[in-house]
């Protein structure tokens, strides 16, 4: 194996890496740029859309918990993957229309300290359900049989088939989105929305049916990461609480709002985490926070960040 | 706090309201529990009575279920909370970076320990030490910006502080292990820790219990002096509006990085005590759960307050060790082994309780910041308000007041 094959490898996996946190942190960008809402769920939606997956795709077997309790041990649909990939944004979507109209519609107008003391609260209690419901272990979210192999690739060799499906699914994703932002009434008055709420509505456009949009295609993103990412890590109700994190770093290197630079954004992100795990595996995760603190210092509003729009 | 009618309209009078505060001959009751020394003294005798009164007080612990070492991890934890609402309660900045300053002032304390000496007054000093200077170094960075950015930037770089101890430090800090090699000397070169204090054992327990209740006496008079100072009152002025405060002439940026110093220094006082405490340093004292405990703990208290947050780390901790002990939840005054019995057969209200404890807390919580953003202390003072007010109309319609 050659360094460029190494070198080449190394970077698809980063890129791989980073196509989940900009999965989420697209939502997570946009309802903050939005709606001006700091969202500590998301990460709990992920969750949700994993384990909605997870019962969507496979019979899984339930050894402790509620649901074993009641008499529901083995639970699932074996519908197989693309059924959830197709099912549970649906489902996620839902999840933040409700979430936006009792949890954050209340709240636009209390301190932003109080919008992260409620979404944190709401995230533990997401969070604890599931370990009641499913107990506390982790489970394995099999990858779909049509992508479990490997793929010859010229220069790198093998390379799995998986990792590939999960760059052509966020990428797919991320155009759907920027394509609706950018190039639909929807997404005209959304921008609109980011840039000056209060002149959107003396225009007479009513943004309280956009803004339940918004969050709820943030909530769908972070729902399709969940079924896409599942595979790639054990399956426990932590999961939303791991990811939160780096996405969180992901949305402020990029900038608040901006699609591209969640996508920039993430990619660094993923990249520097596979480049030190090469290189000083012990690093590995500390790396994304140096990366973090030196864009912060050089550029406190993010890569691609606006500084009217992110305070 | 601010919110709460603590000056008479004499007092707020254009004409220095501070001196004619002095003068006055009889100084009501309100003025004497503002008071600093009423505050220390009110302090260090529940601090002296809390363990008794928790663990072996007749009728009161047998209902409490609570231990000795319960009351000193309450204390523990109590200062901690109090130094992290001098930032959220009193500044208005939302830091979830806080186990950086815990569990760094743990470890230090506990390296400290280890290399350089056993006594627990400098481990507990190296440890503050530290974690003032790292709360500089990360407050300088996340200070950067503001808000939401604040919260989610210490949440990183708590992150970071958790990753660096797990494996590029794991040659000093034990990576997963935790920290196991803690010595602890004398206190003063005199008490050993673990013995009960001669004479008064059956009151505050153990020389350990005395040095965090001491400590924690001592944080109380600091951080009431802080918050009762000019100092304090910027604090506050920043927490109302920022901008303001920027326009009046005050340097926002220096005083909001002296809070998060000031609330970094107590989480490191809390982390060392808690390394004296245990004589272990688990890794899970970095992690970001930590600083959203302490986040729970201070605003199921009550933010802006002085005692909120104590409240709330002695409701939190509680629920952990007592509450999630309780299989089954069942209706007061039945089933046995309880000091007053109406009942035989325990009325059984949900069963497999204790697993819920989590949810439950987190549910309260949920309620208290959607419901009472001054927490449960913050409810208590309006009830206490609220009863007065009807005391006072009372006396009114009977022809009396003031």
């Amino acid at each position: 194996m050659s360094v460029l094959a190494e070198v080449l490898t190394v970077l698809l996996n980063g890129l791989q890496q980073g196509a989940i946190y900009v999965l989420v942190a697209i939502g997570l960008s946009i309802i903050l740029g939005t709606l001006k809402f700091v969202n500590f769920a998301h990460g709990a939606l992920y969750l949700i859309g994993t384990y909605a997956g997870l019962l969507i795709t496979l019979e899984i077997n339930v050894t402790d918990g509620k649901l074993a309790d009641w008499g529901y041990t083995p639970i699932g649909l074996e519908w197989g993957f693309l059924p959830a990939l197709i099912i549970v944004p649906v489902v996620v979507f839902g999840v933040g229309l409700l979430m936006e109209r009792f949890v954050a519609r209340p709240f636009y107008d209390r301190p932003d300290t109080d919008q992260i003391l409620l979404t944190f609260g709401l995230a533990i209690v997401i969070q604890e359900v599931f370990k009641i419901l499913f107990g506390g272990q982790s489970y394995n979210f099999a990858r779909p049989g049509w992508a479990s192999g490997q793929v010859g690739l010229p220069i790198i060799g093998t390379f799995p088939e998986w990792r590939l499906y999960i760059i052509a699914i966020t990428a797919t994703v991320v155009v759907l989105v920027y394509g609706l932002i950018e190039y639909t009434d929807f997404g005209l008055v959304v921008r609109a929305g980011t840039r000056d709420a209060e002149m959107v509505e003396l225009l007479g456009i009513k943004l309280s049916r956009p803004y339940l949009m918004v969050f709820g295609v943030g909530a769908a993103l972070a729902g399709v990461a969940g079924v896409v990412g599942g595979p790639l890590y054990a399956v426990n109700p932590n999961i939303g609480t791991e990811i939160l994190v780096p996405s969180f770093l992901v949305v402020v290197i990029g900038g608040v709002g901006s699609i591209a630079g969640a996508v920039l954004g993430g990619i660094l992100i993923g990249e520097t985490l596979a480049i030190m795990v090469a290189i000083a595996p012990q690093w590995s995760q500390v790396g994304i926070y140096v990366l973090a603190a030196i864009v912060l210092l050089a550029r406190p509003q993010g890569l691609l960040g606006s500084e009217e729009v992110a305070p | 706090m601010s919110d709460e009618p603590t000056e008479t309209p004499e007092a707020a009078d254009e004409t220095g309201s501070v001196v004619e505060r002095t003068q006055r001959e009889l100084p009501s009751w309100e003025r004497v529990r503002e008071s600093e020394l009423f505050v220390v003294g009110a302090t260090a005798l529940a601090v002296a009575v809390f363990p008794w009164l928790f663990a072996r007080a007749p009728v009161i612990s047998g209902v409490l279920n609570g231990y000795q070492d319960l009351a000193t991890l309450i204390l523990i934890w109590g200062i901690f909370a109090m130094g992290f609402n001098l930032l959220l309660g009193y500044t208005g900045l939302l830091s979830f970076g806080h186990a950086a300053f815990w569990g760094g002032a743990a470890y230090a304390a506990g390296v400290f320990s280890a290399q350089v000496s056993s006594s627990p007054v400098l481990v507990i000093l190296a440890g503050t030490s530290f974690a003032a200077l790292s709360a500089w170094i990360l407050g300088f960075i996340s200070l950067r910006r503001g808000g939401i950015y604040f919260a989610i930037l210490t949440l990183a770089f708590g992150q970071m502080a958790y990753y660096m101890a797990l494996s590029p430090l794991a040659w000093i800090t034990g990576g997963e292990n935790g920290f196991t090699g803690v010595q602890l000397g004398k206190l003063f070169g005199v008490f050993q820790l673990r013995y009960p204090v001669p004479m008064l054992d059956w009151l505050v327990g153990t020389w350990k219990y005395v040095l965090v209740g001491g400590v924690a006496v001592l944080c109380v008079a600091a951080a009431n002096r802080i918050l009762h100072s000019p100092y304090g009152m910027v604090f506050r002025a920043i927490r109302e509006n920022d901008q303001r405060a920027e326009f009046v002439g005050l340097n926002v940026w220096r005083y909001k990085l002296m809070a998060f110093v000031i609330s970094g220094a107590f989480a490191g006082v809390a982390g060392s005590l808690y390394t004296v405490y245990s004589a272990y340093v688990p890794l899970s004292s970095f992690y970001w759960t930590t600083s959203g405990e302490v986040v729970i703990m201070a605003v199921l208290g009550g933010v802006g307050s002085l005692f909120g947050p104590i409240l709330g780390a002695g409701i939190y901790l509680y629920v952990e060790n007592i509450v999630s002990g309780i299989q089954q939840l069942t209706l007061p005054f039945t089933g046995p082994n309880e000091w007053l019995t109406l009942v035989e057969e325990p009325v059984v209200l949900l069963d497999g309780f204790g697993a819920y404890w989590h949810l439950i807390l987190g549910l309260v919580f949920v309620a208290v910041v959607v419901l009472f953003p001054r927490g449960i202390w913050g409810l208590f003072q309006d009830l206490g308000g609220a009863l007065r007010r009807l005391g006072g109309s009372a006396v009114k319609r009977l022809g009396g007041g003031r």
